[in-house]
């Protein structure tokens, strides 16, 4: 018996070990490097220089622009993530009904989230040229005078937001499957006790699919903070950095102004904050996550 | 030029990994594709033009047989730019049958980032091509030697070049590289507008007056909605280093000449009368269209291009375009004088890796490449360097090209001349304040530059400590 568990042992770690090779190689290896690196002044080209804290401490108490990107960052976050979360579940919503042609219709609806990012902000920057750009012609047709979008420091934030919205399909899949999973008993029960469509979205649906909302928030804050494609291509933080996001800060700072050493003090600090939001999502989660099967 | 072509480029996976080997830290990486960005690196090439999207097949190893020595050269051109390389590279290899030359292409952002870790780990291409701003910072990392002990070994006259086309590879009176293509700016109009509306086309030697003037009298609203039909100039956005012109015209400079200190250069009387007449083109004259696209690099507007700008002012890279464009009867000129005459000057060279094992052969090559041999060849793609070629293929009587070549004689110079963290420091302030005064007609913009001073300052001494 032993001996059969622990053969088996074996082969799990055997059959894992592409992953576990290329997760070792690949990420546990350059994120030691970076902590490493997130304490001196290297160029890439010179030595790294240990310079202790300083990185951090100029971050914190001098860099005007690391605060600035952790606002923009942060009230992206927050602008984001419940669009997502809602956006993403009312799509999955209509996904689900039970009409004709509805696989089209899921296909069309995730079509922008296998675009290469680049080509669809590209896209999106058409779409908002102040000059002749097509949402403000259509909102020329209503007689609106459209914002400048991204070229106006009091809208380029929300342009940005409008772009992402592209990108519910990818949530609206988890959410799909999610929803798929609830046990059509349990909607038949509770009609024939009488319940409308709302009782039974607040009190089965929304219930049983907990589990697929707190996978899609964590999904959702990490990949939020992470935001850098959108920004990098149509604003380049601008203007007044309006939208520098996080990420574009590193990115400048690592590749325009070749200081490796400040840039992985920031992805350690990003790294820091994801982590800390993570844990608190999933602590609070034994209070609104129901799994099936389990007591409550 | 079509914003497209820069943004299509899309860049490498080598970039990427990079990328995220920092984004690794952050848990999941999601593998951003970034763009090409449209870095002034590119912009000293004459090739962004001509590089449709595509990017170049990964280059095979070169087969080179036991007595023939390899040479690697570095380049950021990519697509229909690597033409010219390659047949100088054949016309040389036809010469000298003991080299064989292999061209290695890095398109796009990550050249620079690439070419670093490769000097770092004493495996650079031999022979490297780089844009002006670079030159300092390379070259205070050691990556190239000197080139006045192979010039004087050979006799290499460098009195083949148009004026001001070696200062840019000079550093600290030394000189590194030898140059490849360059671009002053200009001001190219649209004779139609000018003919439909009865005014004269500018001429060299005009002001900043007699441009406000002329952008005035071409700056019409037909239908009195507010916004013209017309506008008199299309200038480049918060592009920084076009920016330079301004300043060198209104008899400033952004940073002392020892490279020290941008306080009371940047924030100087001179530079904020250069910030205070660009903002007005914009916003009390109005004579200027809003930028269209901030992060381009020249402020992402097409209405020159469709006809609907007299005037743009701007390198020669989107030229040819504009020659086969039906809506444009183009006319160039040199820019206007401020206080100054002054223009600045957009460059790329090539110099040798200080780690190469072939210096000779290598040298040999660049003579080649960036000399009367090669101008042979690079005349059909841009301005060429070498004066007896310039003069004839007739492009220094051309009343098109000729305008540039002419512009050559009143450089002034760029401001990452002084400092190898020019891109690090001033660059981003610099590129802020003219958002600033770009966006708020009601900006205080001796405020804003004596901001950009103080902000560009703080970073400088971070670099140097």
């Amino acid at each position: 018996m032993h001996k059969k568990v622990r053969r088996e042992t074996w082969a799990f770690y055997l059959c894992i070990s592409p992953w576990l090779i290329g997760f070792l190689l690949f990420v546990v290896g350059p994120m030691i490097a970076s902590f490493y690196i997130s304490f001196t002044r290297w160029n890439l080209i010179e030595e790294a220089r240990w310079v202790g804290m300083a990185n951090f401490e100029r971050l914190f108490l001098r860099d005007a622009k690391f605060w600035q990107s952790l606002r923009v960052t942060l009230l992206f976050t927050l602008l984001y993530v419940p669009t997502e979360l809602v956006g993403g579940l009312g799509l999955a919503l209509l996904m689900n009904q039970k009409i004709r042609g509805i696989k089209i219709v899921r296909t069309i609806y995730y079509l922008p989230s296998v675009l290469a990012g680049v080509a669809y902000v590209v896209v999106w920057m058409w779409m908002l040229n102040p000059e002749g750009g097509l949402v403000n012609g259509a909102l020329a047709v209503f007689g609106i005078q459209g914002p400048r979008w991204l070229t106006d420091p009091d809208t380029a934030l929300y342009a940005i937001w409008l772009m992402s919205i592209w990108g519910l399909g990818r949530t609206a899949i988890i959410y799909l499957a999610g929803l798929q999973g609830v046990p059509p008993a349990l909607y038949e029960a509770a009609s024939l006790d009488g319940a409308r469509a709302g009782r039974l979205f607040w009190n089965i649906t929304v219930p049983l699919i907990t589990p697929t909302i707190f996978f899609n928030l964590i999904l959702s804050i990490i990949s939020t903070f992470q935001t850098f494609t959108s920004a990098y291509v149509s604003t380049n933080g601008g203007p007044l950095d309006s939208t520098l996001f996080y990420v574009l800060y590193i990115y400048q700072q690592a590749f325009g102004s070749f200081r490796m050493g400040y840039s992985s003090a920031m992805a350690w600090i990003l790294f820091v904050i994801i982590l800390v939001l993570t844990l608190i999502v999933v602590r609070s989660s034994s209070r609104w996550v129901y799994y099936e099967g389990e007591a409550t | 030029m079509n914003p497209l072509y820069v943004w299509l480029r899309i860049k490498h996976l080598g970039m990427l990994s990079a990328f995220c080997t920092l984004l690794l830290v952050v848990g999941a990486c999601t593998a951003p594709v970034a763009p090409v960005e449209p870095a002034e690196s590119n912009t000293t090439t004459d090739s962004t033009e001509n590089s449709a999207g595509e990017e170049a097949d990964p280059f095979a190893p070169v087969e080179a047989s036991a007595e023939q020595v390899v040479i690697r050269v570095g380049t950021g051109d990519s697509g229909e730019g690597l033409a010219p390389h390659q047949e100088i590279i054949r016309r040389f290899e036809e010469a000298n049958p003991d080299v064989k030359v292999q061209l290695e292409p890095v398109s796009g952002n990550d050249y620079y980032a690439r070419l670093l870790t490769q000097i770092a780990a004493g495996d650079a291409p031999d022979i490297m091509n780089i844009g002006d701003d670079a030159v300092p910072r390379f070259v205070e990392s050691d990556a190239f030697i000197p080139l006045q002990s192979f010039i004087d070994d050979s006799n290499f006259d460098t009195s083949v070049y148009l004026s001001g086309l070696l200062a840019p590879g000079t550093f600290d009176g030394e000189l590194y590289f030898l140059p490849k293509d360059y671009s002053p700016l200009a001001v190219y109009y649209n004779e139609r507008i000018f003919d439909e509306n009865g005014v004269d086309y500018p001429e060299d030697g005009w002001t900043w007056d007699d441009f406000l003037a002329t952008a005035q009298a071409l700056t019409i609203d037909d239908n009195g909605d507010g916004t013209p039909e017309t506008w008199g100039i299309q200038l480049p956005g918060p592009w920084t280093t076009g920016f330079e012109y301004w300043v060198a015209a209104a008899g400033g400079q952004l940073i002392s000449d020892d490279g020290s200190t941008y306080l009371g250069y940047m924030d100087s009387e001179e530079v904020i009368s250069a910030v205070e007449f660009y903002q007005s083109l914009y916003t009390e004259f109005g004579v200027a269209p809003p930028p269209a696209d901030m992060s381009a690099f020249g402020g992402g507007n097409a209405e020159f291009d469709n006809g609907q700008a007299a005037m743009r002012i701007f390198g020669r890279w989107p030229q040819s375009g504009m020659m086969e464009n039906p809506n444009i009867d183009l006319g160039v000129v040199g820019v206007p004088a401020g206080v100054e005459r002054a223009n600045v000057l957009f460059w790329g060279g090539f110099g040798i890796f200080s780690g190469t094992e072939h210096p000779d052969e290598a040298w040999r090559f660049l003579q080649f490449y960036a000399g009367p041999d090669g101008a042979e060849v690079w005349k059909d793609w841009a301005l060429p360097a070498v004066t007896s070629i310039a003069e004839e293929s007739g492009v220094m009587t051309d009343s098109i090209n000729g305008v540039w070549i002419k512009e050559l004689d009143h450089l002034a110079p760029r401001a990452y001349m002084s400092t190898p963290y020019w891109g690090s420091s001033a660059d981003p302030a610099l590129r802020s304040a003219l958002e600033a005064a770009i966006l708020d007609p009601e900006a205080d913009v001796a405020a804003l530059m004596s901001q950009a001073a103080t902000i560009a300052q703080d970073e400088l001494e971070f670099s140097l400590e």
